[in-house]
């Protein structure tokens, strides 16, 4: 038992830190923001992480809550202009910053060593670490989504003109989405510096930015189990492929692809609705029955 | 107890005239019918009373309050609740939590208590809870409560709009085109639904095309042609007025 998790510790630490890139992503989504700025926000945990420890020698938590609190910030900032945007107009706004911090990590090269990234960086978090960390994540966005606020952003996704119309304030609710997808990206990114020894500014790029939307659309955008399965599937996939070689990334984009057409909801939603369908039809019945 | 009144109020698109100087007073407790041809100017005189487009000329006062200047959510936090002409709801959203949504206004705990889901959060979700049941129960839908809204009857989307709007526990009730696609028993016990809803101090403003629903509701009828008010009165004054038959048969 211990050897195996053992073998398959970095598979899990990094199943839980897209677990997190991908709720930063969901909480976004939920609320009908199109941000693409998840791997922003984490590069700049990532690096604030890092720095702190490796050049002003700082503890590790505290360099976790000036993760945090960098990706707080910048989703706080990042929230005010683009409160008059939407759709695809705000993907677009998002995606420069993502490029932005993409050029800041490779340029500012006396903080952030540039393209070769800050490297040694003391292993301080663990796999415990890392998974009390999304349990933590999961239970702040269900208790959200159970409450007002989720309510509220499911509101806003599915009908702005009904939310406005209700007196739900859309830039307060945009505001709060995107401080908590900065906050959670933030975290992910501290984490990801303390258990990966290294940090490159390619790995916060197109590629995760990808990823992350992936995850979310494939797990599901209105349950909590969402990001939570689209992280685990497509964590596990590459390794499950392995011995598919070089045609392993085709059939990943095949699978996404199948999945996407036939539970365009998601596979977590997808499942819920069928369960809560089942569920109403057979106490239905039952209640006739009893009448019967 | 809030009356709604419009004071010479206007909009053109584009230099052309939607609706321009319409007047009216829809006084607490009452159902005052707006009716008029397709293309009268409804729609826009109902987006403009909440706060959806503005206006280019006049006032909308709410009680004494003057909301010309209002968003839609500042008016809804003024009361003015309003159902829409094709149903608006969350679909995949259960039907209880479609009414519960219509309580935002009321809702007094903050965003941290929310996000951290502290007992006051849960709590107060709790309590809207009983009372959008306390709703769907004067609406005959409890049993439905947990069904997605979006799998019933067009009656019962009908319906579920309307408690959202009364979760609003609003002054001013805007109805566009509530019975449009009902047959007439639904139409009549909606009917009823309105009137309890105006006995208890609401200032309901109907917006309809069917004549004979108007007439059969309202004290006070206001037509709208064109964008412009052609007549007032009660319903038989209205019903013989020479204009308003002409705007409707389109002599």
């Amino acid at each position: 038992m211990m050897s195996f998790f053992n073998s398959y510790t970095p598979l899990l630490e990094l199943a839980l830190f897209n677990a997190l890139l991908a709720f930063s992503q969901y909480v976004v989504l939920r609320a009908g923001v199109f941000s693409l700025g998840t791997a922003a926000f984490a590069a700049l945990g990532a690096y604030a992480a890092a720095i702190m420890v490796t050049k002003l020698g700082m503890p590790a938590w505290l360099g976790l809550i000036a993760a945090v609190g960098l990706g707080t910030v910048a989703g706080a900032l990042v929230a005010v202009p683009l409160a008059r945007l939407r759709g695809v107009f705000q993907a677009l706004a998002t995606l420069a910053l993502v490029q932005i911090v993409l050029s800041i990590t490779l340029n500012w090269v006396d903080v952030t060593e540039g393209a070769l990234g800050i490297n040694s960086i003391p292993k301080t978090i663990g796999l415990f670490g890392m998974f009390c960390a999304v349990a933590v994540v999961t239970y702040l966005m269900s208790a959200m989504g159970s409450t007002s606020i989720g309510r509220a952003f499911d509101i806003i996704r599915e009908d702005e003109t009904v939310a406005v119309s209700l007196g739900i304030s859309v830039p307060k609710h945009h505001m709060i989405a995107f401080i908590l997808s900065g906050a959670i990206a933030g975290l992910a990114g501290g984490l990801h510096a303390y258990t990966s020894y290294s940090i490159t500014p390619n790995e916060y790029g197109f590629n995760m930015l990808v990823m992350v939307l992936a995850m979310v659309v494939l797990g599901g955008r209105v349950s909590v189990w969402g990001p939570i399965v689209g992280a685990v599937v497509l964590t596990a996939l590459p390794e499950l492929l392995r011995g598919l070689q070089e045609y392993r990334t085709v059939v990943q984009g095949a699978l996404l692809m199948l999945s996407i057409i036939f539970l365009p909801r998601g596979v977590a939603d997808t499942l819920i609705g069928t369960l809560r369908r089942r569920r109403i039809t057979l106490a239905s019945t039952k209640a006739k029955a009893v009448t019967i | 107890m809030k009356a709604l009144v419009l004071d010479d109020i206007a909009r053109s698109f584009g230099g052309l005239p939607a609706v321009d100087g319409v007047s009216l007073t829809a006084p607490a407790g009452r159902i005052t019918g707006l009716i008029g041809p397709n293309g009268a100017g409804k729609t826009t005189v109902v987006n403009m009373i909440t706060g959806l487009l503005k206006v280019t000329r006049g006032r909308i006062l709410v009680g004494d309050e003057d909301v010309t200047e209002a968003d839609a959510p500042m008016l809804a936090r003024a009361g003015v609740a309003r159902t829409f002409q094709n149903i608006r709801l969350i679909g995949d959203a259960s039907v209880l939590d479609n009414v519960v949504a219509g309580f935002h206004r009321h809702e007094k705990v903050g965003t941290l208590a929310n996000l951290l889901g502290l007992p006051s959060a849960v709590r107060e979700r709790r309590e809207l809870e009983n009372k959008a049941s306390a709703l769907l129960e004067r609406f005959g839908m409890t049993g439905l409560a947990k069904h997605p809204a979006g799998s019933l009857s067009y009656g019962h989307q009908r319906r579920i709009e309307m408690m959202r709007a009364l979760a609003m526990d609003p002054a001013v009730l805007l109805l566009d085109e509530p019975v449009a696609g009902m047959n007439d028993t639904e139409a009549h016990s909606l009917a009823d639904i309105f009137r309890s809803v105006a006995q208890q101090g609401v200032a309901i403003l109907l917006i309809e095309h069917n004549m004979r629903f108007v007439m059969s509701l309202c004290q006070h009828i206001y037509v709208l042609a064109s964008g412009q008010l052609i007549a007032e009165g009660d319903p038989d004054a209205v019903g013989q007025n020479p204009k308003v038959i002409e705007a409707y048969l389109g002599a």
